[in-house]
């Protein structure tokens, strides 16, 4: 481990920058893929069925394939049908799609569970569905839901560290660059996790002191 | 008041025609029966209390009055809106009708996310594209009136279970309702939160509401009702005014429902 | 296409087995976990926390590598597929142990004081008690966390496992079709869970009765 201290020094700028990548995978995921999810979980509980089904195809796609299949579909697939993406643009498509999977089902949890008496309530004083959606249920569902939509974004910044297979040079790349450069892999890629876990480690405390207040 | 108003001219139009008109109304969940052929009038001014076992269709047909359920046929008629259930009503006439409705439910369903004052100005700026402050100075009004106009700027859960209840009735009178609809609104409370909504309840109809009632309390339905009617099993065993049907009723079933309700 | 599909295919087993051993690891592992986080000494609760949130706050992807390329180049060989159950396994007890504690929560104390106030031996109270309903009540929770594993353990591919996802690279690459071989790999993994799904409601719906809540 003295390697590690020795090297830190020099290391930290590089990955400091993929680091800033993976950071900037995330927002750009979740800025795409949060109003996305959100459509998403309108289009899962519409009254027409195609709608519902289509949603629903999205979702399910979404959730059920690896984010690495979905990282390598969008990089090496869709080429084929002639578009082409940088490996940061397949990264955010990629990581936008499960994000407004994992993210439909949450907020769609979130409005279902709001009571019934709730848009009931509105429906009887006249006001027309979408109103009652605009300012009886989506502000109390969306609440509902933030907790749980904050814990995904941990989730997802994680996730951006599947980019390495689309040799996206963010944090996890670098660290094996390294470790391939100078076959340090052990300090480079603890290194990697230190970094990781100066991340998540705050940014889980913040989700469960909101949990906490959510709940109370 | 412009209630008034439109009552007025209203009844000068249809001399002779009921507020409220149910005819042959029907509505099944599945196999199940809930509503079979329901027949009634209200006239302006009354108050019908509707009674019966647990299960027996009331707070089913009182959602279907303002089409929270659907029924799967009959016609209602609201003070000259008449909807046909089997034709499958637009929405924008079903809005119409529920508009001419006020609804107060068992679980008060206020907004938790909204102030007081917001709750009850929210269905007037959004239904009758009313002003912000003109709103506001309506509902301070009618929260004047069931008493709690200190409690505007408060979130509901603030609020005693009666006072929410309250607040509930003043959000259902800010759209100048012509019918007032209750589903139970008592039957949350403890019996002491429950008399202060009676309370308020009793002083709309002396001041005229039309109202129809479902509820447990056999003294309101006495006291204050002009009309009661029983129903089990998805059907009107017995309808008349209140004192002879509350003193002697005519079917054996409806007797049996009395006396049980009465020994508790 | 069939060809591919068939090559594809030959990553199965593979991807089955990662799934099920790194599952079954945590299974076992993860109940002296979550014994040791509900433990009496307020060290090794807090010892036992730390850990958890350190192994779940960093990326599968870099424990794997940790383990293959960081231990395993150095001291002592290790085989991409013992790297990888042995990562998953790490990350599955960890996360085992959180859905053993949130269900625990869940099993009403008056069982735990009904079975005491029989004068049976805590550790039978356990055993005969406890244990049953734990499993039930954690049931849901496992077959979702199987799921995400099952898709998990699609980066082990990137040490080298020959699994469903090594396979569709390397088909992507020789053929060029990325297009059809990723699509079909998406649909495998979509048809593995329907099933696990499917089993969960089945086994949900048998043990929801012997539940008290």
């Amino acid at each position: 481990m003295n390697v590690l201290f020795e090297q830190a020094g020099n290391w930290l700028p590089h990955l400091w920058n993929g680091l800033k990548l993976s950071l900037g995978v995330t927002v750009a995921s979740l800025l795409i893929g949060l109003p996305l999810g959100f459509l998403l979980s309108l289009g899962v509980i519409s009254r027409s069925r195609a709608v519902r089904y289509g949603a629903l195809a999205v979702v399910e796609i979404g959730r059920g394939a690896p984010s690495l299949v979905l990282l390598q579909f969008a990089y090496f697939g869709l080429p084929s049908t002639g578009l082409v993406f940088s490996s940061f643009a397949a990264s955010v498509a990629a990581l936008s799609w499960s994000t407004a999977a994992y993210s439909s089902e949450i907020i769609r949890a979130g409005l279902q569970s709001v009571p019934a008496g709730q848009s009931e309530a509105a429906l009887a004083t006249g006001m027309t569905r979408l109103d009652t959606m605009r300012f009886v249920v989506l502000p109390q569902g969306l609440r509902i839901a933030i907790p749980a939509l904050l814990g995904f974004a941990i989730l997802i910044f994680q996730t951006t560290s599947l980019c390495f297979a689309i040799a996206l040079p963010e944090l996890t790349s670098r660290a094996y660059e390294i470790g391939t450069n100078t076959f340090q892999y052990l300090p480079a890629l603890t290194l990697a996790g230190l970094l990781y876990l100066a991340v998540c480690v705050p940014a889980t405390l913040i989700v469960s002191w909101v949990e906490a207040r959510a709940a109370s | 008041m412009s209630g008034e108003q439109a009552l007025s001219t209203l009844s000068e139009n249809m001399p002779k025609q009921p507020l409220v008109h149910v005819s042959e109304l029907k509505k099944s969940f599945g196999s199940l029966t809930v509503l079979d052929r329901i027949d009634f009038d209200v006239a302006q001014g009354e108050v019908l209390a509707i009674i019966g076992p647990s299960g027996s269709g009331k707070s089913t047909l009182l959602r279907c009055i303002n089409f929270l359920e659907t029924p799967d046929e009959g016609r209602i008629r609201l003070a000259g809106v008449e909807i046909d259930a089997g034709r499958h009503p637009g929405q924008k006439q079903v809005l119409q009708l529920r508009r001419l409705a006020g609804m107060v439910f068992q679980s008060f369903n206020l907004f938790p996310h909204m102030t007081v004052l917001e709750n009850v100005s929210l269905a007037q700026k959004r239904v009758l594209t009313r002003s912000q402050s003109e709103a506001d100075a309506r509902s301070m009004e009618l929260l004047d009136r069931v008493g709690l106009s200190d409690k505007a700027r408060e979130y509901p859960y603030r609020c005693s279970g009666g006072q929410q209840q309250r607040i509930a009735i003043a959000r259902a009178l800010a759209l100048n309702p012509k019918v007032m609809l209750f589903d139970e609104p008592t039957s949350a409370l403890d019996p002491e939160l429950g008399l202060e909504v009676l309370s308020v309840m009793r002083e709309l109809a002396q001041d005229g509401m039309t109202m129809i009632v479902v509820t447990h309390e056999m003294h309101f339905a006495e006291s204050v009702s002009d009309h009661v009617m029983i129903m089990a099993d998805g059907r009107i065993i017995e309808y008349g005014p209140s004192a002879e049907i509350m003193r002697n009723p005519q079917s054996a079933r409806a007797q049996r429902f009395l006396h049980a309700v009465r020994d508790r | 296409m069939a060809e591919i599909a068939a090559q594809v295919l030959l990553g199965l087993p593979w991807t089955i087995a990662v799934t099920a051993l790194a599952l079954a690891i945590g299974l076992v592992l993860g109940m002296p976990v979550m014994l040791a986080r509900r433990s009496r000494w307020p060290w090794l609760r807090f010892l036992t926390g730390s850990l958890i949130t350190l192994v779940r706050s960093i990326p599968p992807i870099v424990w794997l590598f940790l383990i293959f390329f960081g231990i395993g180049s150095g001291y002592f060989k290790i085989s991409p597929f013992a790297a990888a159950v042995v990562g998953m396994g790490l990350i599955s007890s960890a996360y085992m142990a959180e859905i053993y504690r949130g269900a625990l929560l869940s099993i009403h104390s008056g069982q735990m004081e009904g079975a005491s106030a029989l004068g049976l031996h805590p550790v039978r109270v356990w055993i005969d008690v406890v244990a049953p309903q734990l499993f039930r009540v954690a049931l849901p929770a496992m077959a979702t966390f199987a799921i995400g594993l099952l898709k998990d353990s699609a980066v082990s591919s990137t040490i080298g496992v020959p699994e469903l996802t090594f396979q569709a690279n390397a088909q992507s690459m020789a053929t060029y079709r990325g297009m059809e071989v990723f699509s079909f790999v998406a649909a495998v993994y979509i048809a593995l869970s329907v099933p696990v799904a499917w089993l969960s409601r089945i086994l949900d719906r048998r043990l929801r009765a012997k539940v008290s809540r």
